[in-house]
């Protein structure tokens, strides 16, 4: 510790450990990216350890330094944050980026799961992806993501954030498609880019208006300036507004900045973080190897849109609306995405559903105001989940001895038994599974606890401000409609009720509420039915053969191999417990799950992660904007908070009973009676509500007629007009000039002969060429004759017909001419060049009236210049 | 003492480079060409020579020159390596055979 505060006397200026945080792993994916493939998988395994929990332990460390220094400023909330500037990376107008990272209590607990979280699932890899030809390659992507997942959590402004936040979204693609041979995985990959393209679009526009109201894009420069986003935004109409027929639909509708900026923000979030209508991919994205499904699709990247609220939480509660879009879109998300997980058979689908729907009760959290609750949440849900899916993967494994087929080997139908074969798999899984059905005292109940009573007791109320600018816009759109002046009572109660307008209903919370805990029933059901089918009763994969050897032994890992034969049982060996490296992560993942929620249990009186959590995000601006229902600290709050926790309790022992009723002890016989009574339904659910062939119909059709008829107005107007005339028309030029080309000599040298022959004609006649400027306001014109060889010239300025100086030949090329307002006068030039030849010019100048009106004619060269001085 | 004037060169030079040119686009026989090509480089160098001598304040006419009579003796040594090449190739001199670049 000592020596820690002696290397980094002043962290909060610089803190140059953050670089050592993000260089490891970017080394450990430069060397497995370069050179994996001629070190071999053994120095690739050491690489990309050493990579991960060397920036871990720095991570530690950095933490450590922190709470020691926050520990020492004492009871102030002051916000704590270490800084590392790395370089200037551009400058808009007046706007600085810094390429700029920073440590606080936010950033630190994100940074402590990503790189130990993410440690633990390196290790796992390491046994997990053994034999696998892309070894290397994994490991380098994997090494790449911890990179760009710390790039997002530690970046101190939007534009570094949305460095890390591409970067991950590239590296869930290059991971997702890493068994890119098969069509299908290549597919996955590319829907969650594609899908992902469109929530960065969201975030892009909201950096693009941060820095058009705020002029700032770093995380303090936004949160000095917030109170300029409360602005009215006028959305609709757009630009000129539409015809006077419908011009009732014209009604000016105004937004706050904030709003739209929220608005914005939450797109993004909800295509990274797969909440509705953007969590397509999600599900899809499985079709990555198990590590990557735990470390990028459940336990870190997919909460980034989380801590993206967390972090602008300062936009967010400038707008209640916002803020409810957020925890309604969380809270509707949560319940669909179960409702599928009760139907699903295939493990990974299940726990893939699962984690969009605990996504939805982050959101919840973060879109009540409950930000602590949000990344607490996040917190316990990186371990469970990470720890269900290493278990899935621990399980596939084992089922991988003798089924190769991808969607065979992760069907639960397959599974079953298994308990007597994986005892560190199955007691972990069902530590996780007790965790994330909110078993009492364990993580997922302490944090799905505080999410829902906090979507119960928070009330978000209209800042001042907002309530102002709402106030007289409602006002001024009133009054541009009214035909007479508006009383003031008249404005009294349009100010009332856009004020009225502003609150969130009571109802509201009510139903988020509601849905939260029918969501938390549905999840208790599908992941006691997961633990059920995969390790109660008896095995169904194959007939266990001990001592069976696989015939087709050395092939290697084939993924599309499907060694099964029609329906009937085959022979295979007794399952398998997987080795240390993956049993070991998953035995300290699920001591987590069932120990960190000690770190926010209200219920004893702990709330060290909701302070600490809260520092980051801020005290006071939580305690003006947020509002409790019962004061804090109060025993009608307390009382609240005890009758608030039945409904979680009952819902946990509902859906747990529910389903070990249902699969242990009727052995599935009442579900399968369900599906055969209501087939249709189940057919319907089981298909994901067909949202994908949904989207199918309506989206991507349209996108692909927008394409198809794209594509036709190239193939006819593009390729089939302009291309042709231009290729008809160079065509043409290239036959004409063919005539030329004879390919004789003497044809050629003839033309050359006779372009000399013209130019040297040229050359010999002497040409009068006359440049005239005229000065229009004091009349004076002077005349510049062109030079030549050998020139020699006389001039008659006056137009009487005579030579001026007698007719003497001279080397003046210049002549001045004085006219009056309205005088017209003649003016002859004489050349004569060395062969003796003269040619003459004459020029009518005249001086306009003097006319303010028209712009000046005069001034241009005389041979088809302007008409009032034609030269003849 | 008395010199023949600028003119007589020029119109000498005149007529000789006439004569080359008239042979360069009338005559068929390569070598012929060659020929007529010398005698227009001929009659420029005795324009420039002529020139020289009639300013006579400096010798840069009778450089140019040089240097054309060395320009001219290259070209001859790539001209007639040309017309060789050609006679193997076609088993004759005649310049409009040579049209592979037209067919």
């Amino acid at each position: 510790m000592n020596l820690l505060h002696s290397l980094f006397p002043n962290p909060e200026t610089s803190f140059p450990l953050i670089a050592v945080i993000l260089a490891l792993p970017a080394i450990g994916a430069f060397v497995n990216g370069v050179f994996g493939k001629r070190l071999g998988p053994q120095a690739v395994k050491t690489m990309a350890l050493a990579a991960v929990f060397g920036s871990f332990a720095a991570s530690v460390a950095a933490f450590l330094l922190l709470v020691s220094h926050t520990s020492s400023v004492g009871e102030s909330h002051e916000h704590i944050k270490f800084v590392w500037n790395a370089w200037r990376w551009l400058s808009i107008e007046n706007t600085p980026i810094d390429v700029a990272f920073s440590i606080d209590a936010l950033s630190g607990v994100m940074m402590l799961v990503v790189t130990g979280v993410g440690g633990l699932i390196h290790l796992y890899a390491t046994s997990y992806m053994e034999g696998d030809p892309g070894y290397h390659r994994f490991f380098a992507y994997l090494n790449l993501f911890i990179l760009a997942m710390m790039v997002l959590i530690l970046g101190d402004s939007l534009p570094i954030l949305f460095v890390g936040w591409e970067g991950v979204g590239l590296c869930s693609y290059l991971l997702i498609g890493f068994w890119f041979e098969e069509n299908k995985n290549a597919a996955a990959g590319k829907k969650a880019f594609i899908t992902n393209r469109i929530g960065d679009f969201g975030l892009l526009v909201a950096m693009a208006m941060l820095l058009n109201y705020t002029g700032s894009l770093s995380f303090s420069g936004i949160e000095a300036h917030a109170g300029e986003l409360i602005t009215p935004v006028q959305i609709w109409p757009i630009g000129a507004g539409l015809p006077k027929v419908l011009s009732f639909l014209n009604g000016p509708v105004h937004v706050s900045g904030a709003t739209l900026v929220g608005l914005a923000l939450f797109l993004g979030c909800a295509g990274k973080s797969a909440q509705i209508p953007l969590y397509v991919w999600l599900p899809d994205a499985m079709a990555g190897p198990t590590p990557v499904s735990a470390l990028i699709h459940a336990a870190t990247m997919v909460t980034a849109g989380v801590y993206l609220v967390a972090r602008m939480n300062f936009v967010f509660l400038l707008s209640p609306t916002a803020m409810m879009v957020v925890a309604g879109v969380g809270a509707l998300t949560a319940v669909f995405a179960a409702t599928i997980g009760i139907v699903q058979n295939d493990i990974k689908k299940v726990l893939a559903y699962s984690t969009v729907s605990q996504l939805g009760y982050m959101f919840i959290g973060v879109g009540v105001g409950a930000f602590s609750a949000g990344i607490f949440h996040v917190f316990t849900h990186a371990f469970f989940k990470a720890c269900l899916f290493l278990g899935a993967g621990s399980v596939i494994h084992a089922m991988h001895a003798r089924i190769h087929d991808t969607d065979k080997m992760q069907d639960m139908r397959h599974m079953g038994g298994l308990r007597k074969y994986m005892p560190y798999t199955f007691w972990t899984y069902v530590a996780a599974t007790a965790a994330i059905v909110g078993t009492p005292f364990t993580a997922g109940f302490f944090s799905k606890d505080e999410i829902m009573l906090r979507a119960w007791v928070n009330r978000i109320p209209a800042s001042p401000p907002l309530q102002d600018m709402v106030a007289s816009q409602a006002i001024r759109d009133a009054a541009r409609k009214a035909t007479q002046v508006l009383a003031p009572d008249q404005m009294e109660a349009i100010r009332k009720a856009a004020i009225q307008s502003l609150e969130i209903p009571g109802w509201f919370s009510q139903t988020i509420f509601v849905l939260a805990v029918l969501g938390a029933v549905m999840t208790a059901f599908y992941m006691t039915r997961t633990v059920v089918l995969t390790f109660m009763g008896d095995f169904r994969g194959w007939r266990i053969v001990p001592g069976w050897k696989d015939p087709h032994a050395g092939h290697g890992h084939d993924h599309h191999d499907d060694h099964g034969h029609g329906d009937e049982p085959m022979d295979g060996p007794v399952p398998h417990e997987s080795p240390w490296p993956m049993t070991l992560p998953l035995v300290v993942l699920a001591s987590f799950a069932i120990f960190a929620g000690l770190l926010n249990a209200p219920l004893f009186k702990i709330e060290v992660m909701r302070h600490w959590i809260d520092r980051a995000v801020g005290y006071e601006r939580i305690e003006h904007a947020v509002k409790t229902v019962a004061e804090e600290g109060t025993p009608a709050f307390a009382h609240l908070e005890h009758m608030l926790l039945i409904p979680g309790v009952l819902a946990f022992l509902i859906g747990v009973g529910g389903a070990w009723y249902i699969y242990e002890v009727k052995k599935g016989e009442p579900a399968r009676q369900m599906m055969a009574s209501a087939a249709p339904l189940h057919r319907l659910v089981y298909d994901k509500w067909r949202i994908d062939e949904l989207y199918e119909a309506t989206v991507i059709s349209a996108l692909d007629a927008l394409a198809e008829t794209s594509a036709l107005f190239d193939k006819y107007v593009v390729d089939g007009v302009l291309a042709k005339l231009t290729a008809i028309v160079i065509q043409s030029f290239g036959h004409l000039f063919r005539l030329f080309q004879t390919g004789r000599v003497q044809m050629y040298a003839a033309t050359m002969v006779v372009g000399l022959l013209a130019t040297g004609a040229f050359l010999v006649v002497p040409h009068a060429e006359l440049v005239v400027q005229a000065e229009q306001s004091s009349g004076a014109y002077v005349l510049q004759a062109s030079p030549g060889l050998g020139y020699e010239f006389r001039w008659d300025r006056d137009g009487n017909g005579e030579w001026d100086d007698g007719g003497k030949w001279t080397l003046m090329e210049k002549a001045q001419v004085n006219l009056a307002p309205g005088n017209t006068q003649v003016v002859r030039l004489e050349v004569k060049n060395v062969f003796g030849l003269t040619a003459v010019r004459e020029l009518h100048l005249t001086r306009p009236l003097i006319d303010k009106s028209g712009p000046d004619e005069v001034g241009m060269v005389a041979p088809g210049g302007a008409p009032k001085e034609v030269a003849r | 003492m008395t010199y023949i004037p600028l003119e007589f060169y020029l119109i000498v030079s005149a007529v000789l480079f006439v004569i080359g040119a008239c042979g360069f686009l009338a005559r068929r026989n390569a070598l012929i060409a060659l020929m007529s090509i010398e005698l227009m480089l001929n009659a420029v160098n005795l324009t420039l020579v002529a020139f020289n001598r009639w300013l006579g304040d400096n010798h840069v006419g009778q450089m140019f020159a040089f240097f054309i009579i060395a320009v001219a003796a290259a070209e001859a040594a790539v001209g007639l390596a040309i017309v060789v090449a050609m006679f193997r190739l076609k088993k004759t001199v005649l310049t409009d055979t040579a049209d592979l670049l037209k067919h």
